[in-house]
């Protein structure tokens, strides 16, 4: 399993990079099955997009986001898979401002697959998922790139389709829709879009995100190449030389590899790289995670994924 | 009524989102609403000026007869205007209708925001200065930190409050009825009143602030321009004032800001950012005995915020009242007493709370927002509309206080660079903080004395209002202690320095003729 992602962690560029039972990947859980990650996540860059132009901030030096996820997976049936997860999260930067930590968000996605049928040598599948999450914690939100999280509460759908050949190669592709509340910040008054806004609440702007992946699972191994897409639906630039705002339209496009490897019986270890490759109102961030998971069926005798 | 908007929506999201409706981004603020004015105030004209010398310097024409055939077509053409008004013209006219005074000093809050941005430094490590004669090229002039913006509010405040004394001096002289009083078959959209309405009150804080605004604000002249448009036409939508009302007060109003401007020219502002001599100040103090100085921390080092601020003409005192009030020498550096306040900081540092850091944000108004003294105008907005105050009790409570608040600014700075004391991470970088460092000296704290003069004014003027006044001033000291930008005696003794400051301005209210 993998972290979530979510476009929760602004400039911090900790995203979706691969799969394994995850809300956005191709992977189901069957019936009465078991399966938790424990993750970490490190998250870094010295350069940013302010609006559309990349820039360094001497003031703030590098930027370095971390987290460790717990998140857990369970089949209710063979086609309808309950998950969720939170990170605790610390941040930093060579600035004199204090860095941030705490637990996030609590997330909880229902995956359902509706479709699954064998053609070309292999298994084509239909699935959807709906999310939400909801902070866990009273962190601060209006302190970017510092804040742990941007304390909206969000509801997500996604599609995914996937094609599993019978050799193991398979390909993914999916697309979500993510809502997000409007926030309440600490002060009364806010530029938005280079007009005063004389109220605490601030609008936290709707995603779009998509991703595409390439990759080889065996009962031993699994390996993969991502490509992740996410855009803010409105929002403004951060303004020139000043701070992020949750208000901001932030914009990313990853790219990632990923691998796992079973060790025994349930027990498996993962990691991954991704590095954002152009954005908007974000960091150039490369990330790296490593993560062990567990995997048993209730009830019945442990087994590899899949 | 400003919104933002987000045309993004879909059905099926009241669906997904249950516990929280927020598909629609719409996000409102309130703006006041028009109300009955309490009182004429007949003897305003009488009170006394900041900058004119009295309400009678500057003559305003007689205007013509109620019975004269010029003014019935006005009230005809009044009737035809507000008979074609739209209902956004409409709702324009309610939205200016509630304190043109309050609305304008919004306008200049908004403004100060949008130009509250450190220029960025050039790759070569120097930073570029914003160029009043290019005010829009990058970095737009003005940057409107707090000393720009305290000055501005001022500015603003003591023209819109000349202009109206002078105004209510015509008014009173002349007596014109409104036209709603002239004639009854106009309904007016706003309250009515008993107010002589040549000129027009509305005019003259349109005009006054334009003009200003233009001055402080060169890059905006279009906007502000189109504004005190708006402002007047608002009158014919609502009808309340014919034009050779708002004509006459426009005059007034432009008349007063050409004096206004000229005083601000000679203020020494001017000179209030002489880079140049800046190190002249450091060897002052070092002279003093002042070795362990104050530097910028930021990165590049930059030049310090206006160093001769302490230099401009003050409003409700004089040089030497305010070196005679000027605060103590704080504590020397290793010192016991330095050390314990350090140490508080070292501990907050590590163990803020939620709610100190709250705190800290809630009155941070550092860049991108409209600064202290903008925090206060606000608080003044709020109170004048709840006192349902009219345009020249507004713009007593708006001058008072914005004087008072550029008075602190003018002193701080005095002191800031007087003792150039260095902030609490420059001594110890241990001190990582939950806002940004300003960069200048951290004697005395600005946002203390800026708060503290303003809750003395206030209190003053809205004395029902005290001890919430004076806690938000206590809370705004502190937060900068829980931000760990200040020393806790930088703290204290700036609110001990800007209850002082306030109290000139509190002995000029006394004696105004207002009371």
């Amino acid at each position: 399993m993998r972290k979530l992602l979510l476009a929760a962690v602004l400039l911090t560029a900790v995203f979706q990079i691969a799969s394994a039972q995850m809300p956005n990947d191709g992977l189901m859980m069957g019936n009465r099955q078991w399966c938790t990650l424990l993750q970490y996540t490190h998250t870094s860059w010295d350069e940013y997009w302010e609006g559309t132009n990349k820039r360094s901030n001497l003031n703030l030096g590098t930027f370095t986001g971390q987290n460790v996820m717990l998140m857990t997976n369970f089949g209710i049936t063979d086609n309808l898979n309950v998950m969720a997860g939170v990170p605790y999260v610390w941040t930093d930067s060579d600035s004199y401002l204090d860095g941030q930590s705490g637990l996030q968000d609590l997330s909880v996605f229902l995956k359902y697959q509706p479709f699954k049928t064998a053609m070309g040598g292999g298994d084509f599948k239909v699935q959807v998922t709906g999310g939400a999450s909801i902070p866990v914690t009273d962190y601060v939100p209006d302190f970017l790139p510092l804040s742990i999280g941007l304390q909206s509460k969000t509801a997500s759908l996604r599609g995914i389709l996937n094609f599993t050949h019978g050799s193991g190669f398979y390909v993914t592709a999916q697309a979500g829709h993510t809502w997000r509340s409007n926030i309440t910040i600490d002060r009364e008054a806010y530029l938005y879009d280079n007009e005063l806004y004389y109220t605490d609440e601030m609008p936290v702007p709707n995603v779009f995100d998509a991703t595409g992946r390439l990759g080889f699972i065996n009962n031993r191994i699994q390996a993969e190449v991502m490509l992740d897409y996410f855009t803010g639906l409105s929002g403004d630039d951060i303004r020139y030389n000043e701070m992020p705002l949750p208000c901001n339209k932030m914009q990313a496009t990853t790219a990632g590899v990923f691998a796992k490897y079973f060790i025994w019986q349930g027990l498996a270890v993962q990691a991954s790289y991704g590095q954002v490759l152009s954005g908007r109102n974000f960091g150039q961030g490369t990330t790296i995670s490593g993560g062990v998971t567990y995997f048993f069926t209730l009830g019945g005798q442990s087994q590899s994924t899949e | 009524m400003k919104k933002i908007h987000f045309t993004y929506r879909l059905a099926i999201c009241t669906v997904l989102i249950f516990a929280f409706n927020q598909c629609d981004k719409t996000v409102e603020d309130t703006y006041f609403e028009p109300y009955p004015e309490t009182s004429l105030d007949a003897d305003a004209g009488n009170w006394k000026t900041y900058i004119l010398a009295n309400g009678s310097e500057i003559p305003v024409p007689a205007p013509e007869d109620a019975s004269s055939t010029a003014y019935q077509s006005e009230l005809a053409d009044l009737k035809a205007k507000m008979a074609a008004a739209t209902a956004e013209q409409q709702e324009l006219a309610r939205r200016w209708g509630a304190n043109g005074v309050s609305r304008w000093h919004e306008i200049a809050r908004e403004l100060a925001a949008q130009y509250n941005v450190p220029p960025n430094y050039n790759a070569d490590g120097t930073y570029p200065a914003p160029d009043p004669m290019n005010p829009t090229a990058y970095p737009r002039f003005p940057f409107a930190n707090p000393p720009y913006a305290s000055r501005a509010f001022a500015l603003l405040a003591v023209a819109q409050y000349d202009a109206l004394v002078t105004a209510w001096h015509a008014k009173f002289q002349y007596n014109r009825l409104a036209p709603y009083k002239n004639d009854a078959s106009i309904q007016p959209l706003i309250p009515a009143n008993d107010l002589p309405s040549y000129p027009s009150e509305d005019a003259v804080v349109a005009a006054a602030s334009r003009e200003l605004l233009k001055f402080l604000f060169p890059g905006e002249k279009e906007l502000v321009t189109a504004l005190a448009e708006e402002h007047k036409n608002s009158r014919l939508w609502a009808g309340s004032n014919v034009q050779s009302d708002l004509s006459a007060g426009d005059s007034l109003g432009a008349a007063v800001a050409a004096r206004i401007i000229a005083y601000a020219k000679t203020d020494k502002m001017g000179q209030a950012n002489n880079q140049a001599a800046f190190p002249n100040l450091r060897a002052d103090a070092e002279a003093r005995g002042i070795t362990q100085q104050w530097h910028s921390l930021d990165i590049p080092v930059r030049a310090p915020m206006l160093p001769f601020y302490g230099n401009v003409k003050t409003w409700n005192f004089d040089q030497a009242t305010l070196v005679a009030i000027r605060p103590p020498a704080p504590p020397a550096i290793g010192s016991a007493e330095f050390e314990t306040a350090l140490n508080e900081l070292r501990t907050m540092s590590q163990n803020r709370t939620r709610e100190q850091f709250r705190i800290t944000t809630f009155w941070a108004d550092g860049v991108g927002t409209y600064t202290p003294p903008g925090h206060w105008s606000r608080r003044a907005s709020e109170l004048i509309a709840e006192k349902q105050l009219n345009e020249i009790r507004a713009a007593r409570v708006m001058a008072l206080l914005t004087t008072a608040m550029q008075d602190a600014g003018i002193a701080c700075w005095e002191a800031k660079f007087y003792y150039m004391f260095p902030r609490p991470t420059e001594v110890d970088p241990a001190v990582t903080t939950a806002t940004g460092i300003p960069n200048f000296p951290a004697y005395a704290s600005g946002h203390s004395t800026f708060s503290a003069a303003a809750a003395e004014v206030l209190s003053y003027l809205f004395p029902d209002h005290e001890s919430d006044l004076r806690a938000w001033a206590q809370e705004a000291a502190d937060s900068r202690v829980y931000g760990c930008i200040h020393y806790r005696f930088d703290s204290e003794n700036g609110l001990d320095h800007g209850k002082k400051i306030g109290e000139y301005a509190v002995q000029r209210g006394q004696t105004d003729g207002s009371e």
